[in-house]
């Protein structure tokens, strides 16, 4: 798949890291003796959707990028939750060997700053680009699941889901990478057509008659019956500072206040910024001004 | 013993005992195995099923390494699905996977039985979303999870041993219940346990187990209480 991006830069260096039984792509750029800050993708997204961010940060330092487990090239769970998802970004810090710098966006932000607080020793400084969980009913995009009904309900929802779907092991295919962009494009309207085929095209893998999401449909699900507000009050134990970043524009995906402010408020060392012209997906929106207040916050180090 | 798919993996599900009378679904504490009922099946005229949860005795370990009540309790769910109506007996993680069946099938769960044991001892008053373990124990986790000879039982389970869930949450499926009776042995209970115990379905049974089964059994053959939301 030939497709290009200006300003995208394939990774330089790709391995595999075994983590709890599966192995997990790990990809990078920059001078490998540099000081090493590790990016966390967001929910359905991958390591190469920081393609245009990266090499930015790789100026100055060795930019590494992880697929989350069930996303990406990594391997599929048989389940999910979010501690095992939190202890593969461990795992891979331990296996940097050294301390890091953590930038994660989204849901990625979510599972770095939850790393920063089990394995402080090894974390640096933390960048959580709009990760800071869902509002209370959830996101309301369109025809996305909210979190309606009662506690019993939803994980009868859940259950019900699992012995239906468990099986399936893909989305719906597209017949060509331009469709499958465009189906994207309806859930991030403000991400361009030429942004999303070139995430597609490291994002998909092409099969008989069309093109599917290497993403695992079970990761949609693997959460359980959690509630957003459970997320920011074990924040408190941050044992470093954390950059919180958002855009100016509104985003069905990004948290608004006054949940965002609350969530925040449990963070011990805050500095926050904003991103002028972007909504939730900032690093791809505004690559260069979001790579400078993230270099200018890790150089503080 | 037969094992079931569920999930993508597969559990084992063992028929302790058989007979006329309503069937008791058996679920371990954290660390056990179906074998841990062996004596309180002799007390139950019925069938006595008794599941041995992921990453343990007979049971797949889960991998990759998830391990939570809700996902246990989506195993119990599949066993459920076959068994049709149960009473459910669960001791320690098997008490509060018990305790989210009662809550999520009241048509399909009589009545619960739950047990001290281990599992979901801990648990905080406040809402958090995972209980942050201290770092040398997730670090041993991490290390154990890769050790070979594989130790009896999968070390990721240790996520199952606090509760990272606030109380209410565990009210919620006490209040959705029929019936929930508590054994209570005079050791530290956990917030949750507090919190379903005050549902309006629960008592404390006896610190007999084959008399709190007996009690089990009568609340369940009394027919249908009335009053109580029950799905159909």
């Amino acid at each position: 798949m030939d497709v290009s991006y200006p300003g995208a830069v394939a990774p330089a260096r790709q391995r595999f890291v075994a983590s709890l039984g599966l192995r997990l792509n790990l990809v990078e750029w920059g001078d490998p003796a540099a000081e090493p800050v590790l990016l966390t993708h967001g929910f359905y997204d991958h390591a190469r959707s920081f393609d245009t961010f990266a090499p930015l940060l790789a100026e100055r330092y060795r930019v590494l990028a992880l697929d989350s487990r069930g996303h990406g090239d990594s391997d599929w769970p048989d389940a999910y939750s979010w501690l095992a998802d939190v202890l593969d970004v461990v795992n891979v810090l331990r296996d940097l060997g050294r301390p890091a710098h953590l930038v994660g966006h989204s849901r990625g932000g979510g599972l770095a700053t939850d790393a920063a607080l089990l394995f402080p020793t090894a974390v640096r400084r933390l960048a959580n680009l709009d990760g800071f969980g869902p509002p209370p009913e959830g996101f309301q995009a369109e025809g996305m699941r909210r979190y309606q009904g009662t506690i019993p309900e939803l994980l009868a929802a859940f259950f019900d889901w699992r012995r239906a779907n468990v099986a399936r092991r893909s989305f719906r295919p597209s017949p060509s990478l331009d469709e499958l962009a465009a189906r994207r494009r309806q859930q991030n309207p403000r991400l361009s057509q030429e942004w999303l085929r070139y995430f597609a095209s490291r994002g998909a893998r092409e099969i008989e008659g069309g093109f599917v999401w290497k993403v695992d449909p079970y990761a949609a699900r693997g959460f359980g019956p959690w509630r957003p507000e459970w997320i920011a009050p074990a924040w408190r134990g941050l044992a470093m500072p954390m950059l919180a970043l958002w855009g100016d524009q509104p985003d069905t995906w990004g948290l608004p206040d006054p949940w965002r402010s609350e969530r925040l408020a449990h963070v011990p060392v805050l500095e926050t910024g904003v991103i002028a012209g972007a909504g939730h997906f900032m690093h791809i929106e505004k690559p260069a001004e979001t790579a400078a207040r993230v270099l200018d916050f890790l150089g503080r180090a | 013993m037969k094992r079931i798919a569920s999930g993508r993996s597969e559990v084992a599900l063992h028929e302790l005992s058989s007979g006329a009378g309503p069937t008791l679904l058996a679920l371990h504490a954290l660390g056990g195995s179906s074998r841990d009922f062996a004596a309180l099946a002799e007390h139950w005229p019925g069938r006595v099923l008794a599941l041995d949860f992921a990453g343990h005795g007979d049971s797949d370990w889960a991998r990759g390494g998830s391990y939570t009540p809700e996902l246990h309790a989506a195993d119990a769910d599949t066993v459920l699905h076959e068994s049709g109506e149960v009473c459910v007996a669960g001791a320690g993680l098997g008490a509060y996977v018990a305790l989210l069946l009662a809550g999520v099938r009241p048509g399909l769960v009589r009545a619960a039985l739950l047990l001290p044991g281990r599992g979901l001892e801990g648990g905080g008053p406040e809402p958090h979303r995972e209980r942050a373990p201290e770092v040398r124990d997730v670090l041993q986790m991490l290390d154990a999870s890769s050790a070979r000879p594989r130790p009896a039982f999968d070390p990721m389970l240790r996520a199952c041993e606090t509760d990272p869930r606030p109380a209410d949450y565990a009210r919620a499926y006490a209040d959705a219940a029929r019936r929930l009776l508590l054994v209570e042995d005079g050791g530290a209970r956990p917030p949750w346990w507090e919190a379903a115990r005050a549902a309006a379905c629960a008592e404390v049974a006896s610190t007999d187990a084959a008399d709190a089964l007996r009690r089990l059994l009568e609340g369940s053959q009394a027919g249908p209480s009335a009053g109580r939301n029950r799905a159909p």
